[in-house]
């Protein structure tokens, strides 16, 4: 079979798939500079305020898995300078489609290369080696965007550190995956500049807790 | 607005920007590089600001721009006049009033509330340009914390006129570790980094840099426990509104050597006098 053959073979068996898991369905944003600019302020928001919760008003995605906030910040920030990794339990044909439809991001397999990591509590894996950035480059790495059980303004969990008055607590859920999470948080100091930036997004709620936050737990002496 | 893109840069520029922006964020004091983009301005205007104000204007926002804390300088009124023509926005002289600060040596003196932005343009984004002109070597004195020749300069200062000389573009530590050029505002202006319930974003145009300090981030100025931090005082008060404790201009009055001294924060000064700017 010939390289042309294989790719129009390949294109007509992504538009019977899109059509069949209708990825159609998958909304971009009506109004593109504005809607992104709106988010976009909520997000910086989020992520200067570390814990703040915001409602984002966003088109709400076919699959309630990764949420119409996390959506909404995927339409926000990627393009086609980005790389995408997308967890296997978010991973569909459905979704890269419309990934790739609206903002014409690279999907990788490899943690390492991502700009964008897309996963849930439940996918969350301690070991998958996202890039944390170089000592003299640490902002290139991965930002995860992870779909939580809750979000929260309980404890037992503080955030304190810059763009926190005093403390603030955050709640992510109370599964193994949302333990995880904030274990791998609180690490980020250890090896600060380099580290992993999270927005978390339940529905249309988004908080984000940047490297530069403490995470300690109220029910444990200090979380390693 | 015709022939524009919203805000003037293009959604792709907008989005590097972004995107940029929260690396800064999460990483406070440091300086992200990003693809800036030729700006329809001088470089010495303030094009490192104005792509950062381009990236987060929106169409709601009210817009001030202070140029050494003067709203109606040249080059305040033509970035001004930039921003209500390519994004059509409400703009004002009123520091209470506006959501984005964009700023020029200068942190206004009327406190910044949350929610806030301020944007400051700079000129220089390196600290330790003038000890080390190599980029690499700058990113790994960062990266080891390799601060002490910023201190052994601040004290050949101390050495040389008794006190610390540099008076400007002062130097600050970010949240106990990034060592930050906070742009040439006065140091009267740097106790105002510290703890400051607004976001402020710091924006290079030529270097192509951009960094951040976010709400309540500790910044402290450096300085030796037998030469702490100062900021300037003045014997004068403002002869305009008599304020006591802001920042002054000697300003020169007529050709007999008159002078006098008044607020560089020329809304500070009116909303003191009890004008309407
Ligand atoms: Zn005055």
């Amino acid at each position: 079979m010939g390289q042309r053959h294989r790719e129009q073979r390949e294109m007509e068996t992504r538009e019977r798939v899109a059509g069949e898991t209708g990825s159609a369905a998958w909304p971009g944003l009506s109004d593109p500079a504005h809607d992104s600019q709106r988010l976009f302020r909520q997000i910086l928001g989020a992520m200067s305020e570390p814990g703040t919760l915001e409602t984002l008003a966003v088109p709400v995605p076919p699959s309630d898995a990764l949420g119409a906030a996390l959506w909404g910040v995927v339409l926000t920030l990627c393009d086609l300078e980005t790389r995408v990794w997308i967890a296997a339990d978010l991973d569909s044909p459905a979704l890269r489609q419309a990934l790739t439809f609206h903002t014409g991001a690279r999907i990788t397999d490899d943690p390492e290369s991502a700009d964008f990591a897309l996963l849930t509590h439940e996918s969350f894996d301690p070991q998958t080696s996202f890039a944390l950035g170089s000592d003299t480059y640490p902002d290139r790495g991965t930002t995860l965007m992870v779909a939580v059980e809750r979000l929260a303004n309980v404890g037992p969990s503080m955030l304190s550190g810059p763009g926190i008055e005093t403390t603030r607590a955050l709640d992510i859920g109370d599964t193994a995956g949302c333990r995880a999470l904030m274990d791998r948080l609180a690490a980020n100091r250890a090896s600060f500049p380099q580290g992993l930036d999270m927005i978390f997004g339940c529905g249309a709620r988004l908080a984000a807790v940047p490297r530069s936050t403490r995470v300690t737990r109220a029910d444990a002496k200090e979380v390693n | 607005m015709n022939g524009y893109n919203f805000a003037y840069l293009d959604e792709q520029t907008k989005r590097m920007i972004r995107r940029a922006l929260l690396k800064a964020v999460a990483i406070p004091g440091y300086q992200v590089p990003f693809g800036g983009r030729e700006m329809p301005m001088p470089y010495g205007w303030g094009t490192g600001g104005v792509q950062l104000t381009a990236s987060i204007l929106g169409a709601d926002d009210i817009l001030k721009v202070i140029d050494q804390g003067a709203d109606d300088t040249t080059n305040a009124v033509s970035i001004r006049h930039f921003f209500q023509r390519v994004a059509g926005v409400e703009t004002t002289t009123a520091t209470t009033a506006a959501d984005v600060i964009q700023t020029r040596h200068r942190i206004p003196e009327t406190p910044l509330r949350a929610g806030q932005i301020l944007v400051f343009q700079v000129p220089i984004p390196e600290p330790l340009r003038f000890i080390e002109p190599s980029e690499q070597e700058t990113r790994l004195m960062h990266a080891l914390e390799e601060y002490g020749v910023m201190h052994v300069k601040l004290y050949e200062d101390i050495a040389r006129y008794g006190h610390i000389a540099t008076t400007y573009a002062y130097p600050v530590k970010v949240d106990g570790r990034y060592v930050m050029d906070p742009s040439p505002i006065p140091k009267f202006d740097n106790p105002k980094l510290d703890g400051n319930p607004a976001l402020m974003l710091f924006g290079a145009g030529r270097e192509k840099r951009l960094y951040a300090i976010p709400p309540h981030t500790r910044v402290e100025s450096l300085d030796f426990e037998d030469h702490p931090f100062e900021i300037q005082r003045w014997e004068h008060a403002c002869a305009l509104c008599g304020s006591d404790h802001s920042y002054l201009d000697e300003v020169i009055t007529d050709d007999q050597g008159g002078r006098m001294f008044v607020c560089s924060d020329t809304d500070y000064c009116q909303s003191r006098r009890g004008e309407v700017a």
